[in-house]
């Protein structure tokens, strides 16, 4: 758990961040989002100590943050950044062991950490370990990051704006891949992005950022149906705030299920019970459909959902 | 399915460079005396040009090895820089040949103080050759082993030809004959000067360097510091040295024990600091902080300490450019140490200063010609040195 209390950084005059209560539970993500330069990064950045803040307290798992050592703290906090920050002379396998020799594992058991790193982010540890970082796409990249951060398992995962500077196909795997890792190892995570449908996806919880405040902290399902302020309400898309909220919602809730699944060809754009509500109604209008059949990660179809029942409570 | 080959070779292109090399040679071989012969140390002796020096079978292979380089350079076959680092390679190898049979055919038998030497000609055919070669191996994308195997087989070619009793009448060789003590020991003075200069300065510069790093305050009076003393002209700063140094080596005896005198190598040797200090500590300085912020600022959110990002980011990112000053340094000092000669410093510059005043070119040369083969052995190293040492592979 993460607690920043009444937390201050100053820059000269300027306020960066200005008296922030916030809280952190242990497993959840929670997502900064707002516009740029508003006090993110800095907020981040006082939680590993990278900057000391000015007034206040941070606690992590009740245990103030200027009692401990930073280097310590650090080795306990995986820290991913928008250009990688990987090192170029290093090779991929070396990248992903620093942090686990800096704490002098065995070699042999970095090895293997290593190998279960890659496999995990869907990197082949074969033809990659031995590439340089500027061999690799951009996302590659960003996948060794992640896995150099995760390497030493550290309690709690901090990302700043992970996946800002990749395309939007590569932003949208790396973004389900996230959530697929985070199902595994449920880090206690810091996510800063200035991209509100990011933040919606992958959040807990969400803390909107103003000029160095948090304006609301809540859950993405709250954010979209109470935004406490206009600053919000615009943040978040006065308009298509109704597609948004379909989108966090799976067809699961709202599709009629059969009394025992059925064995039947899903093909390869069948609808899952996790695709969200809104990809359901997308297909259904593309295709004139009344309604469609809703398929489990193993191939049998559990049930239908219709047209109808979305627009009765899609919302 | 039919599928477009792409794999049938491209027609090699006819090389431009080499023919023009080889018929540059040919013309200025036949127009430029090969070589002279003196009747002894002081008097001008009497040109030879090519047939005259060599005879007609020699001018003849000459010319042919010229005309067949220029005729495979432009033929497109794909063996033909294969062929051409041959005939180039084996010329420079055989190249003192030419100088053995002139000395031959016209030393008179029996007079102990005639001597050969080198003309225009066979140095404009050594020159050509050479960059032939250099633009060959380029074209060849030869590897180093390739390179250095080359180097290698010329090179000792020339030792064992320079060493065997038929150039013994060359005026270098004479030259060199007459003290070959003095060679060795100004071989000596002239690397410890240079590189004990190098060794200082490097030492001192990354502690400037690191000075700036630490507190920007410095970075302006460092910086100014060391231009200044690059901008004073060497012969100036070794005068400089003379008056202080003498002073302080009269008024401390444990000085003058050491050899600290107003002339000597003393002065040479701190003129050659400053002079190496402005290239270290600028490629030091901006190699080290040319390391993007982003990566420290990932390293340290990792847990690194500062001083494990210095030696395991900062050092490997900023060493070849380090070494590219070294190599710069060095090159500059092995050239700056002939000219400390002037104050007794010893090494090279002793050869060519007496030369001079005795008017024998050769003595010049044999002062001359060993100062710029250290100044080449040492950038070929340094360059092979910053190659390896490239911490991130050229290929993305
Ligand atoms: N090192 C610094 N020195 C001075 N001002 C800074 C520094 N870092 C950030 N700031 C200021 O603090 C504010 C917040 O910055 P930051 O946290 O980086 O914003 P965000 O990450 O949300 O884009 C900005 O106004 C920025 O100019
Ligand atoms: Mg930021």
């Amino acid at each position: 758990m993460i607690e920043l209390k009444q937390v201050t950084r100053r820059f000269g005059n300027v306020v960066a961040v200005d008296a922030i209560d916030l809280t952190i539970e242990t497993g959840e993500v929670c997502v900064l989002v707002g516009s740029s330069g508003c006090g993110k990064s800095t907020t981040l950045r006082m939680i590993n100590r990278l900057l000391p803040h000015s007034a206040g307290d941070i606690l992590v798992d009740g245990k103030s943050i200027t009692t401990m050592n930073p280097q310590q703290l650090r080795l306990n906090m995986g820290y991913v950044i928008q250009g990688t920050g990987l090192f170029p002379h290093w090779t991929v396998a070396r990248n992903i062991a620093m942090v686990p020799r800096l704490l002098k594992w065995p070699q042999a058991r970095i090895d293997e950490r290593v190998r279960e790193l890659m496999t995990l982010l869907d990197l082949d540890p074969a033809t990659h370990a031995d590439k340089y970082p500027q061999q690799l796409s951009g996302g590659q990249a960003q996948r060794v990051g992640v896995a150099r951060a995760l390497a030493a398992d550290p309690n709690i995962l901090l990302m700043d704006e992970p996946f800002g500077a990749l395309d939007a196909i590569t932003r949208d795997n790396l973004q389900l891949e996230m959530l697929r890792i985070q199902q595994q190892v449920r880090k206690t995570t810091v996510f800063v992005t200035h991209d509100i449908d990011e933040a919606l996806k992958l959040a807990t919880r969400i803390a909107v950022m103003d000029r160095g405040r948090i304006v609301q902290h809540d859950t993405p399902e709250n954010i979209l149906r109470r935004p406490a302020s206009e600053f919000v309400e615009n943040l978040v898309g006065r308009q298509d705030r109704g597609l948004k909220l379909m989108s966090l919602r799976p067809v699961r809730e709202l599709m009629t299920p059969h009394a025992s699944p059925k064995r039947s060809d899903p093909g390869a754009d069948a609808l899952k019970e996790d695709d969200s509500v809104r990809l359901a109604l997308s297909v259904m209008l593309w295709q004139d459909l009344k309604q469609l059949a809703v398929f489990n990660a193993r191939g049998e179809e559990t049930g239908v959902i219709t047209r109808e029942r979305i627009m009765q409570d899609g919302l | 399915m039919a599928k477009i080959d792409g794999t049938a070779a491209p027609r090699p292109t006819p090389n431009r460079v080499v023919p023009v090399l080889a018929a540059v040679a040919l013309v200025l071989v036949w127009l430029l005396d090969l070589g002279t012969i003196q009747p002894n140390r002081i008097v001008p002796g009497t040109g030879h040009g090519l047939v005259s020096a060599v005879g007609w079978p020699g001018a003849g292979l000459v010319s042919l090895v010229l005309i067949a380089s220029l005729a495979v350079s432009i033929l497109p076959l794909a063996w033909r820089y294969w062929a051409l680092l041959v005939l180039a390679g084996l010329s420079l190898a055989l190249l003192p040949l030419l100088l053995e049979v002139f000395a031959a055919r016209h030393l008179p038998p029996d007079s102990p103080y005639a001597r050969s030497s080198v003309g225009a000609g066979f140095w404009c055919l050594l020159f050509l050759l050479s960059l032939m070669l250099i633009e060959i191996l380029g074209r060849l994308k030869a590897g180093r082993g390739v390179q250095l195997l080359v180097m290698v087989v010329i090179g000792g070619s020339w030792l064992v030809l320079l060493r065997g009793a038929g150039l013994e009448s060359l005026s270098l060789v004479r030259e060199f004959n007459a003290q070959p003590d003095k060679f060795a020991q100004a071989l000596r003075a002239h690397l410890a000067l240079a590189f004990g200069a190098v060794a200082v300065s490097a030492g001192l510069a990354v502690m400037l360097a690191l000075k700036m790093m630490r507190s920007p305050a410095w970075q302006r009076p460092i910086l100014g510091a060391v231009s200044f003393m690059q901008t004073i002209p060497s012969l100036a700063v070794f005068g400089l040295l003379i008056a202080p140094l003498s002073a302080l080596s009269s008024a401390f005896p444990v000085l003058q024990e050491l050899g600290v005198r107003g002339i000597g190598w003393a002065p040479a040797l701190l003129a050659l600091i400053a002079y190496s200090l402005l290239p270290m500590v600028r490629n030091t300085f901006v190699a080290l902080t040319e390391v993007p912020e982003s990566l420290a600022d990932a390293g340290r959110g990792m847990g690194m300490s500062e001083r494990q990002l210095f030696f395991q980011l900062k050092v490997p990112l900023a060493l070849p450019v380090i070494i590219e000053g070294v190599r710069i340094t060095t090159i500059q000092a092995i050239g700056l140490t002939a000219v400390a000669a002037l104050i007794g410093a010893g090494g090279f510059g002793g050869f060519i200063f007496q030369g001079l005043g005795q008017s024998a070119m050769d003595l010049v040369l044999l002062g001359a010609l060993p100062t710029i083969a250290l100044a080449l052995v040492a950038d070929a190293l340094f360059t092979l040195l910053a190659a390896s040492l490239r911490p991130v592979p050229a290929t993305a």
